[in-house]
C-alpha cells in the first residue's frame, strides 16, 4: 500500500534530521531550478520517469527500471520519499516501489505543493506579547506575526495573504498595520495588497519606494518609515531604525527593546548582500557601517530574520533565530567585520558576492508597484531558493 | 506543419502524455514526426525537459490551438531521430 506524507509532515522529519532518501523524478532542468534541501541525514536522488518509459506499460517499465538501476541505490530498510511536480507521477512510482517491498512515502501535491507550504512556529505566546514564526520553507523565506493584548502586526508577509489573516483570525487578533522591513527583490510582498484589503496602513521606507535600477518612482500606497520611529501594539513597542546598505531604505524592527527584525541585514549563517539594487560597490560601505551599528546593541538581543539558507539554522524549535552576542561569534561574515575592521569587510563582501538572478528586477518592479503579476507568473518569478546573503550561505 | 502520425492525449495528465508518446514512437521509424495533442499545461515544460534529456528525440514545435470550444490545446510535434 502507497503512504502520503504531507509537506509538513516531511519538513518536520527533515528538522529533525531523520535519515530521508527523496526520489524525485522530475526532469534534470527542473530538479536543477529548484530541488528540496535538508540536513546532514537527508539525500536526494534525481530519477528522471521518462527515462524509466520503454514500452508504455508503465507500471511494468516502472518495476523494470528499479529491479535494474536502482536496487544498489536505495534500501528496503529505510523510508523512501517520492515526490514529483504535481504528485500524479510519483503517486504511481511509489505504488511499484512498495509493490516490490519499499517502505514508500509519496509526497502529497509535489513540488507544487512543496512550494508553497507554509510553516508556523510560536517564539513566544502570552496574552501581553505573542511572536510567531511564519515560512515558507522552500524559498528559506521568513515573516513575522506579533500579536499584544489582540492587536497584531505582520513584518515582511510573504505573497500569500490566506496565510497570515486565517492565522491572525484564529487567534481572535486584528491586523492595526503592516511593516516591511525594505523593498524585496527575492520575494513578491503581500504588504500592499493587505493593506487595501483591510484598510490598514502599510509602512515603507520612502527610499526603497524608488526602484534602484529603473530609477523611477514606484506606484504604492504606503506611509512613510523613518529612523526613530515607535509604533504601539498593544501594550508593545516597535522602534525603527534605518540601517541601509543592502536597500536604501532598509530598516529593522526593535521590539520592546528585545527582539530584533533584521529583515535582510544579519541572517543566522551570514549578512546581506549590497548588490541587489545594482549598485554593490556604492552600497557596500553603507551595508557595513549598518551591520557595525547593529552588533553595537545588548548581546542578550534576539535577532529575527527575513531569510535562511539552509534548514540546518533552525534551533531545537524548528526556529531561525539566534541571540546577537551568540551571531557575533558564529557567523562568520559579522566575526570579520567585528574583528578585522569595516575595510576589509568591505572586500570580503563585494568578493563573496552570488549570481545575480534577472528576475530580481522583474520582482522589484512588483514591489514598488509599477507591474502587476498573476499568481502563475509570481510562481514563476520567484522560483527557486533566496539568494539574499553572501556567497558563504550557499556553500 | 507536416507530420506523420497524431496522437491525441486530452484528458490526460503527466506522466502519461510522454508515456504514450514514447509508446508511439516506439512503433514509427526514424525521421517521422508525432503531432501530440494534450490538455494539460504541464506538458508544455515536461516534452522541453524531455526532449532536454533524450537524444532519440527532437522536439520540433510547441504551440496553442483551440477547440470547439475554445479551450486551449497544447500541441508537441515531436520527432524520431
Amino acid at each position: 500500500m502507497t503512504k502520503n506524507i504531507s509537506p509538513s509532515e516531511l519538513y518536520e522529519k527533515m528538522l529533525k534530521d531523520e535519515n530521508i532518501t527523496i526520489i524525485d523524478l522530475r526532469s534534470p532542468d527542473k530538479f536543477k531550478n529548484h530541488k528540496i534541501e535538508g540536513k546532514d541525514n537527508f539525500r536526494i536522488l534525481n530519477i528522471y520517469y521518462a527515462q524509466m518509459i520503454e514500452t508504455g506499460d508503465i507500471d511494468k517499465d516502472m518495476k523494470n527500471y528499479i529491479t535494474k538501476n536502482l536496487s544498489n541505490a536505495i534500501s528496503k530498510d529505510q523510508p523512501i520519499y517520492v515526490i514529483c511536480s504535481e504528485g500524479g507521477t510519483s503517486e504511481i512510482f511509489a505504488r511499484n516501489l512498495s509493490e516490490l517491498g519499499y517502505d514508500v512515502y509519496n509526497v502529497v501535491g509535489g513540488m507544487k505543493e512543496w512550494f508553497n507550504y507554509y510553516d508556523y512556529k510560536t517564539v513566544i505566546e502570552t496574552p501581553e506579547l505573542s511572536i510567531y514564526q511564519v515560512s515558507r520553507i522552500s524559498r528559506g523565506d521568513l515573516s513575522w506575526i506579533i500579536i499584544s493584548n489582540k492587536e497584531a502586526t505582520i513584518i515582511d508577509p510573504l505573497r500569500h495573504i490566506e496565510k497570515y489573516t486565517d492565522f491572525i483570525n484564529q487567534k481572535g487578533a486584528k491586523i492595526k498595520f503592516i511593516l516591511d522591513t525594505h523593498a524585496h527583490a527575492d520575494h513578491i510582498s503581500s504588504g500592499p495588497k493587505l493593506s487595501k484589503i483591510l484598510n490598514v496602513p502599510y509602512y515603507l521606507h520612502p527610499y526603497d519606494a524608488i526602484h534602484p535600477i529603473d530609477m523611477i518612482p514606484g506606484k504604492l500606497n504606503f506611509e512613510y518609515l523613518k529612523d526613530g520611529d515607535v509604533f504601539n501594539l498593544g501594550s508593545a513597542k516597535i522602534e525603527v531604525i534605518h540601517v541601509p546598505g543592502h536597500t536604501l531604505g532598509n530598516v529593522v524592527f526593535l521590539l520592546n527593546g528585545k527582539y530584533l527584525f533584521t529583515g535582510d541585514t544579519i541572517f543566522i549563517l551570514s549578512v546581506a548582500r549590497p548588490d541587489l539594487g545594482g549598485r554593490g560597490e556604492t552600497w557596500a560601505p553603507l551595508q557595513a557601517e549598518s551591520l557595525y551599528k547593529l552588533t553595537q546593541l545588548p548581546d542578550e538581543t534576539i535577532v529575527l530574520p527575513a531569510h535562511f539558507s539552509k534548514i540546518s539554522e533552525a534551533n531545537d524549535q524548528g526556529l531561525y533565530i539566534e541571540k546577537l552576542g551568540n551571531l557575533k561569534k558564529t557567523n562568520d561574515a559579522l566575526d570579520l567585520l567585528i574583528t578585522k575592521g569595516k575595510e576589509e569587510f568591505i572586500r570580503f563582501m563585494l568578493s563573496s558576492l552570488p549570481v545575480f538572478p534577472p528576475q530580481y528586477v522583474e520582482i522589484k518592479r512588483v514591489n514598488a508597484g509599477l507591474i502587476e503579476v498573476d499568481d502563475e507568473k509570481a510562481d514563476e518569478l520567484e522560483t527557486g531558493k533566496n539568494v539574499c546573503a553572501l556567497s558563504q550561505a550557499y556553500v | 506543419m507536416n507530420y506523420d502520425v497524431m496522437l491525441d492525449v486530452r484528458g490526460l495528465n503527466c506522466p502519461m502524455p510522454i508515456v504514450k508518446t514514447k509508446q508511439e514512437l516506439n512503433k514509427v521509424e526514424s525521421g517521422k514526426i508525432l503531432k501530440v495533442l494534450t490538455t494539460d499545461k504541464g506538458s508544455i515544460k515536461d516534452f522541453q525537459g524531455w526532449a532536454n534529456t533524450d537524444k532519440t528525440i527532437e522536439l520540433i514545435k510547441q504551440e496553442t490551438e483551440k477547440d470547439e470550444n475554445g479551450k486551449e490545446i497544447y500541441v508537441h510535434y515531436v520527432k524520431k531521430k
